[in-house]
């Protein structure tokens, strides 16, 4: 245990000192800092750049990270490979830490960048399974094409504006801004698994669990929100790019929350949760409001991070996460039970959590953005309408992983499973109890909106009722539509059309290769054959032949020069 | 006496011994060409001595060098054809050529 708990106090190291350093920024006080002034070669200089904004997702993060280290010395301590899983945690925080404190684009994108790896690496870690190999692979393939748009944005802004520094750029009176935004808005839409890019999300779901709440739910992917966050006057400046946001918003919230509804994986359905929350978060983004957008990504981060932790818990104990493998769960874990009731009582807007305080803050944005803000009045309010139906499936499918997980019948004899608490490990209950506190210490001193709030309400009230009802009627909960367990067959570009495409156009390149470019190299082994062939006929051996060649050759070199002179 | 006349003679001599050389198999018959050649050498430096009137004689000086050059050279010739017969019994160069 000794060599798991060390690991755990560098992280924790780590977070102490960046708390120090972001919590004096809570209060909105920005500071900017060149640690390393870059050349005028590269203009590249290792800056900073924290505001209250910065601060509270660094806390975030680094607070999660810390949890999530604790968590997996239980859930993963005696895994062989523990210590480069651990390690890479460390790294991934580092990448992440980058991203937010960043001022340089540059630094933000090595900090990308690094997340992106650590991210692949962390998915993989089970590589003896094919599943972890492939989704492992998808998910960097995915995001790393999609960051391209990332460099060429940066580049773009460097001609642009002159300067790589965020804190220069967004002072500036936009400009490029469409060509811009929507180079910015490829990478965000890879990175935060938004339509149509957003298949790699529920494919990476075989990493290990805490894994996915650290970088599958809490930071990760909620870098592309807290990108276009920060870049806000830019994406404002342009009506294409944020009609074009709300629209990606709209299809993934509603599709994500659909897909949800229908898994009979209780991971995978939160994971379909992620796509859809983040498309939430994105669709405030889309009216201009980046505080509505961003205190739900702060929201989100601690409640899915607390519902996949327990997740992970579930699984811990009944070593799958199917949930037909779950229920009856309640009385035996019960920690779990309350904590994941918290958690998914956030997700479904239950009123005091902090879910609720910021889908109110999100949906009052939208309906602000009705009136004003850079949308078109008509996309504003399919995206008000979409946002209010994705809360009643969010609270449908919240109810009903709720009901399957611990209040259904077991169909399983579990006489291993001890009861009470003692199948739950203190280390892995501790960081769930902590993030569930923070499900309801957050909502202090959030906004509140009454009419939006009663609405919402309703709405959420509406799709656990409707759950509810279905389940004391007796019936299954689980849907049967073929559309929504094949997930509309999205992933079938990336799944099968790209590789057969890339395949026949490799197999096309080896043709041309073989057939066209190695006939020249061929036909010149033939001709200097035959050349030499023809060669070899004058090469008799005989020395008086050479001799009477050569003479005669300078009777006629002679023959020549008289001529000629 | 024109130039002419020597020049002629000398080149035909020359023509003879080069076609005794690259014609001939018997190695004594080169050997023979190739002093034929040396001897048409010899008679234009002889002749063009006498034209130019030259005051020091440098054309018959080299003649009387090239006479005794080629009496050496064709002691040696002769000793190294006799060494071949011996060795292979034949001195047409084509056999001794592809006997080795």
């Amino acid at each position: 245990m000794r060599r798991t708990w060390s690991y755990v106090v560098l992280t924790a190291a780590l977070s102490v000192a960046v708390a120090v350093w972001a919590v004096p920024h809570l209060e909105g006080d920005a500071s900017t800092r060149v640690w390393v002034e870059g050349s005028s070669l590269l203009g590249v200089s290792l800056a900073t750049h924290v505001d209250a904004l910065a601060a509270q997702v660094l806390l975030l993060a680094v607070g999660v990270g810390l949890l999530v280290q604790i968590y997996s010395t239980a859930y993963l301590g005696h895994h062989a490979r523990y210590r480069s899983y651990a390690l890479v945690i460390i790294l991934f925080l580092f990448g992440m830490i980058a991203v937010v404190a960043a001022d340089d684009l540059f630094v933000l994108l090595i900090g990308w960048e690094v997340m992106g790896l650590c991210s692949y690496l962390l998915i993989g870690h089970e590589w003896q399974t094919a599943a972890a190999r492939s989704g492992a692979a998808k998910a960097f393939l995915m995001t790393r094409v999609a960051d391209l748009g990332l460099l060429v944005g940066i580049l773009v802004i460097g001609q642009t504006y002159g300067t790589y520094r965020i804190s220069e750029v967004i002072t500036q009176e936009p400009d490029n801004a469409t060509a811009i935004g929507l180079l910015l808005l490829v990478a965000v839409v890879g990175k935060s698994a938004q339509f149509p890019l957003h298949t790699w999300l529920p494919d990476a779901m075989p990493g290990p669990t805490p894994i996915t709440a650290l970088i599958h739910a809490a930071t990760m992917v909620a870098a592309g929100v807290y990108l276009v966050a920060r870049l806000m006057p830019i994406f404002e400046a342009s009506e294409l790019v944020m009609t074009l946001l709300a629209i990606i918003a709209a299809v993934t919230m509603l599709l994500g929350a659909l897909f949800a509804l229908a898994q009979t994986d209780l991971k995978r359905a939160l994971a379909w949760s992620t796509v859809s929350q983040l498309a939430f978060m994105f669709a405030a983004l889309s009216t201009g409001d980046a505080d509505a957008g961003t205190d739900h990504l702060l929201s989100h981060g601690a409640f899915k991070a607390l519902l996949f932790l327990g997740c992970g818990c579930l699984m811990h104990a009944v070593g799958s996460s199917a949930l037909s493998a779950m229920g009856g769960l309640r009385l035996r874990m019960p920690v779990t039970f309350w904590t994941m009731s918290i958690g998914f009582a956030a997700l479904a807007g239950v009123v005091p959590t902090v879910g609720f305080f910021t889908k109110d803050s999100v949906l009052h944005a939208l309906d602000h953005g009705r009136h004003e803000g850079p949308l078109p009045e008509g996309i504003a309010v399919m995206l008000l309408g979409v946002a209010l139906l994705t809360s009643f499936v969010t609270a449908a499918y919240a109810t009903r992983l709720w009901l399957l997980a611990f209040l259904a019948p077991a169909t399983t004899d579990r006489a291993g499973l001890s009861t009470g608490s003692r199948s739950e490990h203190r280390a892995m209950t501790g960081p769930l109890l902590a993030l569930a506190v923070a499900s309801f210490a957050l909502s202090i001193g959030q906004p509140f909106h009454l009419g939006m709030g009663v609405l919402s309400t309703l709405v959420a009230a509406a799709g656990v009722g409707a759950v509810l009802m279905v389940w004391r009627r007796g019936h299954s909960l689980d849907l049967d539509a073929p559309w929504l367990t094949s997930e509309l067959g999205l992933d079938r570009p990336y799944a099968s059309w790209i590789p057969s495409t890339t395949r026949s156009s490799a197999r096309a390149v080896v043709d041309v290769d073989r057939d066209g470019i190695d006939a020249y190299s061929h036909g010149s082994v033939r001709v200097a054959e035959l050349a030499s062939r023809v060669l070899a006929l004058v090469q008799t051996g005989n020395v008086q032949r050479y001799a009477t060649v050569i003479a005669a050759g300078v009777v006629v070199i002679t023959a020549a020069a008289v001529i000629w002179t | 006496m024109p130039l002419l006349y020597p020049l002629v003679l000398s080149a035909a001599l020359f023509g003879i011994g080069l076609y005794g050389v690259l014609a001939r198999r018997n190695a004594v018959m080169m050997l023979l060409g190739v002093e034929l050649m040396l001897n048409a050498v010899n008679l234009n430096l002889v002749a063009f001595d006498a034209w130019f009137a030259d005051q020091l004689h440098t054309g018959q000086v080299l003649t009387l060098f090239t006479i005794t050059i080629a009496a050496a050279e064709i002691g040696l010739g002769l000793a190294i054809v006799l060494a071949l017969f011996r060795a292979v019994r034949t001195v047409d160069v084509d056999e001794v050529g592809a006997s080795s």
